[in-house]
């Protein structure tokens, strides 16, 4: 087996596939894409999680100092969570189900630190009384007293936990407060899922009744073309509404598994047509005609002599369906129609509607960043790939 | 016809159907071969020769049935092969191959030489398992090529090596005979000549007996025994090669010698171009098929069909005015 695979790799395919310097960048990609998906989404901190004041307002960390406004309300929404979590028995639980992530509260009796709460809510009403504290330099000496009041309550992170903080928050939150880096991460998981399910499949069936057709002729390719045709006739998204509607209450009910159907009902077409097509054209090739003269069977002429001539079609055709699948999923989520119980970037931009229109732009703006830049390296890839493959360039 | 014949062809009758319209009828048919009766014996090589689409490349496969001819018989050591089913044509697949005319579209890319040799090899169990490599190294070599070559894949192989690649295929299964379809035309002079020795010179060792599909009458002269001269499909002629330039009656053979070109600039003579064109195989003229073109052509030409009649021991004519 290893030897076959060896051989494979030292086919002149993938030879020249290896010396396309921009295939394999997008291979690279692609990869981190994978590993992420695959091995780095289960062990990263619930999506879900606060990890900020609720609202869309805080900006990712790179875009730098924040106005004294938003400040003034980070301190006041500290305070708040402090003085909620002190008035329990149990602060450090009732902290950490606040969800206040990397925040601990100071050592202390309960009595101490409301005390110094007071204080800090003494700081805050003194300079909320300034209708605008930007411009008065008394009040921002203010607000200096007051964060350094607040910080004092709260360790800051160090180490590993200040890094995931920073990290977490790198790309700002959403109106929920939550990460949106992590959620754009966490999403690459349905893409993925997404892509390879309704990709594999859809090639799978489209290549086996494509060269069933092609390769028989008659009754079967009668068969198939009517049953593209009927299936082409009706649009996915359609095909999508009806499916979610009868899976609707059973325990597939906002999973992938509707998706799933609804995309490879729909995407064999396109493999099953070109490859149709491609088999039609290889049968009267010679080595066909030779292999039937020898008195191979039909099956072993298809699975051998037929179907692997037909692998550069396969490749490209995963590809681009891999593509069609992740934005079609996007598309389906941002209807609403798609996955519910988990993120995705679909889902993400969805949510991200009524932030663009006041202008903030940072979730679809990572959403979209991260599934532009894999479409990107896919849509390298199958053009490299219909170069290194297809037998009329070899 | 001798009971002796390896082959025997009776009234064999090749049309494929032109479907189309609403409900998939048959529109027309191409009359590709029309009622065509010959016989090859064992261990000689039979020449095919006749211009494009006169159906020689359609009758070499019925005769292996890699088609199934629409009526008549083709007899294979007296037993009928025309109705058989994939089973029942096993054992006679394994006695007959077929080498084909192109190089570049005969042998699977994907499977390297050795695998498209012990494919066949095993398939039809003619070398055990453990003396496989053995045997395929025996075929390379037989064929011309180094025991290296094993190893490659098609494209790394010339056209005329690919075409001795196609040979090796065709003789992996042992057989004893072969339907050479155009093996040398797509290949060049000097290529051309070193593969029809290699044919020769197999046969002799194979103890093979061919028939030879061709276009080329010179190639024809030089490889076969007997030919067989076809137009629109069917036999016009039946002659011995020997007697090929002295004897030849038809006038289509004499055209088709006249447009040999010959090897001696004193030798010039006036070339005779036939005028017109074959007729639509779609629809057979009543008459004589080369009628419309014929240099000596009459009037019963267009109303009497000419059948092949022998004239002397192995040469027979179709022809009404000879």
């Amino acid at each position: 087996m290893s030897g076959r695979l060896k051989q494979f790799f030292s086919q002149r395919g993938m030879r020249k596939l290896r010396q396309d310097k921009m295939a394999m960048g997008a291979l690279f990609v692609i990869g981190c894409y994978l590993i992420l998906a695959l091995f780095v989404v289960a062990h990263l901190p619930s999506p879900e999680a606060v990890v900020m004041r609720v609202g869309p307002d805080n900006i990712p960390g790179v875009f730098g100092t924040q106005t004294a406004e938003k400040r003034l309300s980070d301190a006041e929404f500290r305070l708040e969570a402090l003085q909620r979590a002190v008035r329990t028995n149990d602060p450090e639980t009732s902290l950490a189900e606040f969800r206040m992530g990397d925040l601990r509260i100071l050592a202390g009796t309960p009595k101490a630190v409301e005390s110094r709460i007071e204080g800090g809510w003494k700081a805050f009403e003194a300079v909320a009384v300034y209708d605008d504290i930007e411009a008065e330099a008394v009040a921002l000496e203010l607000l200096e007293n007051l964060e350094s009041e607040v910080a004092a309550l709260f360790s800051p992170p160090t180490g590993f936990t200040a890094l995931a903080s920073f990290l977490r928050l790198s790309l700002g939150t959403d109106r929920q407060g939550r990460s949106i880096a992590l959620r754009a991460i966490y999403s690459t998981k349905v893409a993925v899922q997404i892509g390879m399910v309704a990709a594999l499949i859809s090639v799978l069936i489209g290549t086996l009744l494509g060269a069933a057709a092609g390769y028989f002729g008659g009754w079967v390719d009668h068969l198939v073309v009517w049953l593209y045709s009927i299936f082409s006739s009706i649009p996915w998204i359609v095909m999508l509404m009806v499916l979610a509607s009868m899976f609707r209450g059973s325990r597939f009910d906002g999973g992938l598994i509707p998706v799933y159907a609804a995309f490879c009902m729909s995407f064999w077409i396109s493999p099953c047509r070109v490859i149709r097509g491609e088999v039609m054209k290889l049968k009267e090739l010679e080595y066909v005609q030779a292999a039937s003269a020898i008195g191979f069977g039909h099956l072993r002429i298809l699975l051998r002599h037929v179907i692997p001539n037909t692998a550069h079609l396969m490749f490209i055709n995963f590809s681009l369906l891999f593509i069609g699948a992740i934005k079609a999923e996007v598309i389906l989520s941002f209807l609403g129609l798609g996955v519910k119980d988990e993120p995705s970037w679909g889902v993400m931009i969805n949510h991200a509607k009524a932030e663009v229109l006041n202008g903030f732009f940072w979730q679809i703006g990572a959403a979209t960043a991260f599934m532009l830049v894999l479409v990107l390296a896919f849509n390298i890839l199958s053009d490299a790939l219909q170069d290194a493959f297809d037998p009329k360039h070899v | 016809m001798s009971s002796k014949a390896l082959l025997e062809v009776r009234d064999l009758v090749m049309h494929f159907p032109v479907r189309g319209g609403v409900l998939n009828r048959v529109l027309r048919r191409v009359h590709a071969v029309n009622g065509v009766s010959f016989a090859v014996q064992r261990g000689e090589v039979l020449g095919l020769v006749g211009e494009s689409g006169c159906g020689k490349s359609t009758l070499g496969k019925c005769l292996i049935r890699l088609l199934e001819p629409t009526s008549g018989s083709v007899l294979h050591d007296g037993s009928e092969l025309v109705g058989l089913k994939h089973g029942g044509l096993m054992k006679h697949r394994r006695k007959m191959q077929m080498i084909f005319q192109d190089p570049y579209s005969s042998l699977n890319p994907r499977l390297s030489v050795r695998e498209t040799l012990r494919e066949v090899a095993l398939f039809h169990g003619v070398a055990m398992p453990h003396g496989l490599d053995a045997y395929i190294a025996h075929l390379i070599e037989r064929v011309g090529l180094r025991a290296e070559a094993a190893d490659k894949f098609p494209h790394e192989f010339s056209g005329g090596q690919r075409q001795r690649i196609g040979i090796a295929r065709a003789l992996a299964c042992e057989p004893e005979f072969l339907v050479a379809d155009e093996p040398v035309s797509a290949l060049d002079v000097s290529i051309q000549a070193q593969v029809l020795n290699l044919l020769m010179d197999l046969k002799e060792e194979f103890g093979l007996t061919v028939v030879f599909i061709s276009h080329d009458l010179k190639v024809i002269e030089h490889f076969c025994d007997r030919v067989l001269v076809m137009y629109l499909g069917s036999i016009v002629e039946e002659i011995d090669c020997t007697q090929l330039h002295a004897e030849a009656r038809h006038p289509y053979t004499r055209a088709l010698l006249g447009a040999n070109p010959i090897n001696d600039p004193a030798d010039r003579r006036p070339l005779t171009v036939l005028q017109g064109d074959v007729p639509s195989p779609f629809e057979l003229p009543p008459g004589c098929a080369f009628a419309g073109r014929c240099p000596v052509v009459e009037e019963r030409c267009h109303q009497e069909r000419p059948t092949l009649s022998e004239r002397s021991a192995g040469h027979s004519v179709a022809c009404l005015l000879d």
